[in-house]
């Protein structure tokens, strides 16, 4: 059984934003206003977190793409009342939208804010109406959404494999984010395949997990970039 | 008269009659779109007698996620000409010359937020259309109702009669 996860290397990383657009598009996430925004609740699944290091005049920004993380351990399961979110077997941190009931707790537990809660009714202005992809459902108004890993895409890949008799291969399945990716700075695949690409990447002395201090065992890691992860200090080991 | 005067005298019977008239009617599926109407009176029987195939009318329920209800071309293919006396039959050809599709009404489908492929069913599960659509070979009349209610219940009997997979995420999208 696969372990999925994303191996995200800041330094290719160019902070383009074509992975929260393709993501968007993608999982049908609905837009919100500016006002709405204001009040933090606009609808982002995945987000390019910025960070400013140093002050002026040696100051320097470092931005990371930030989905959600999929915890080996995560903390926003533990919380939810009604079991409408959980693990896969395959190690995906799931939503299950139907069953949802929007008492945001899961939102609150969830240390890297990766949660959104729909405030409002789902807005598609105009031609977007036409542009939804009909293989994601649209969250009604009151329940947490969250990134899936593209998980329709991980179930076509697997009937696509299985149609033409074979094994799922390597780059059968990735999430949109990081089909998109034109720095080709994000890696997908099997973690606990010690032949993948991800799984050699997350071997590195450049990998890191995101506030890996807490104990979820995120399965994005992300390699360093310059003196990013505490300056002079070695990277820690995965 | 006495009827006027009786409902005078106790009006609650009216309310009692319409609390039950209106039930008989959504439970009987009588009222529109409970029970939809095809646009024509399509008769599955005799269509499956002729050698017709599921597949030959409702494409893709073999190779694909979604199965299709025909278009008007594949009626046309056969019954551009008169093929019978059928009134019914006339119906298609009407819709061809008022360039319409056939307004074929959908009644099997399943919600919005469930991911169904019917490639996974029929092709890798090996399941035949009769376990979900019923024997349509018996079927004279148009399909009004789905033959199983599409019910997450139903689904889940039949994952786990079969052992297959009912992880949420694999249904649930």
């Amino acid at each position: 059984m696969p372990r999925w996860g994303m191996v995200v290397d800041l330094t290719k990383c160019t902070a383009c934003q074509a992975c929260v657009v393709a993501c968007q598009t993608e999982n049908n996430v609905p837009c919100v206003e500016p006002e709405q925004a204001a009040l933090g609740r606009i609808i982002s699944w995945l987000k390019v977190l910025p960070e400013i290091k140093g002050a002026y005049p040696r100051i320097s920004m470092q931005l990371m793409p930030l989905p959600c993380l999929h915890c080996d351990s995560p903390p926003c399961i533990r919380v939810c009342p009604v079991g409408a979110t959980g693990i896969t077997p395959e190690g995906v941190v799931r939503q299950i939208f139907a069953r949802c009931i929007g008492c945001r707790y899961c939102t609150n537990a969830c240390p890297y804010t990766r949660r959104m809660f729909n405030w409002y009714k789902p807005n598609f202005p105009g031609e977007l109406q036409q542009a939804l992809n009909p293989d994601v459902t649209v969250r009604p108004k009151g329940v947490v959404e969250k990134c899936t890993l593209c998980h329709h895409r991980l179930m076509q890949a697997k009937e696509r494999a299985r149609a033409e008799g074979r094994a799922l291969a390597e780059g059968d399945y990735v999430p949109a984010c990081v089909e998109i990716c034109p720095a080709n700075a994000m890696y997908f695949g099997d973690l606990d395949d010690p032949d993948s690409k991800v799984a050699g990447l997350a071997r590195s002395p450049r990998a890191f997990r995101y506030l890996e201090d807490l104990g979820t065992e995120p399965k994005v890691i992300y390699l360093t970039e310059g003196e990013w992860a505490g300056g002079k200090e070695k990277p820690r080991q995965p | 008269m006495d009827l006027v005067a009786e409902l005078k005298s106790k009006p609650w019977l009216l309310g009692f009659g319409l609390f039950f008239g209106l039930g008989f009617l959504l439970i009987g599926g009588v009222l529109p779109g409970r029970n939809p109407t095809q646009p024509l009176r399509y008769n599955h029987a005799v269509h499956i007698s002729n050698g017709m195939t599921c597949e030959d009318c409702h494409a893709g329920a073999r190779g694909n996620e979604k199965a299709t209800l025909p278009g008007i071309d594949i009626c046309l293919g056969c019954h551009r000409e008169p093929l019978t006396k059928s009134p019914e039959e006339e119906k298609i050809r009407a819709f061809a010359r008022s360039g319409q599709e056939i307004p074929w009404v959908q009644v099997t489908r399943v919600p919005r937020h469930v991911y169904f492929s019917h490639r996974r069913h029929v092709t890798l599960g090996g399941l035949k259309c009769a376990e979900c659509h019923g024997p349509m070979e018996t079927r004279t009349e148009p399909v009004r109702r789905p033959f199983r209610p599409m019910t997450m219940n139903g689904c889940m009997e039949c994952h786990e009669h079969r052992k297959v997979s009912y992880d949420c995420n694999d249904c649930h999208r």
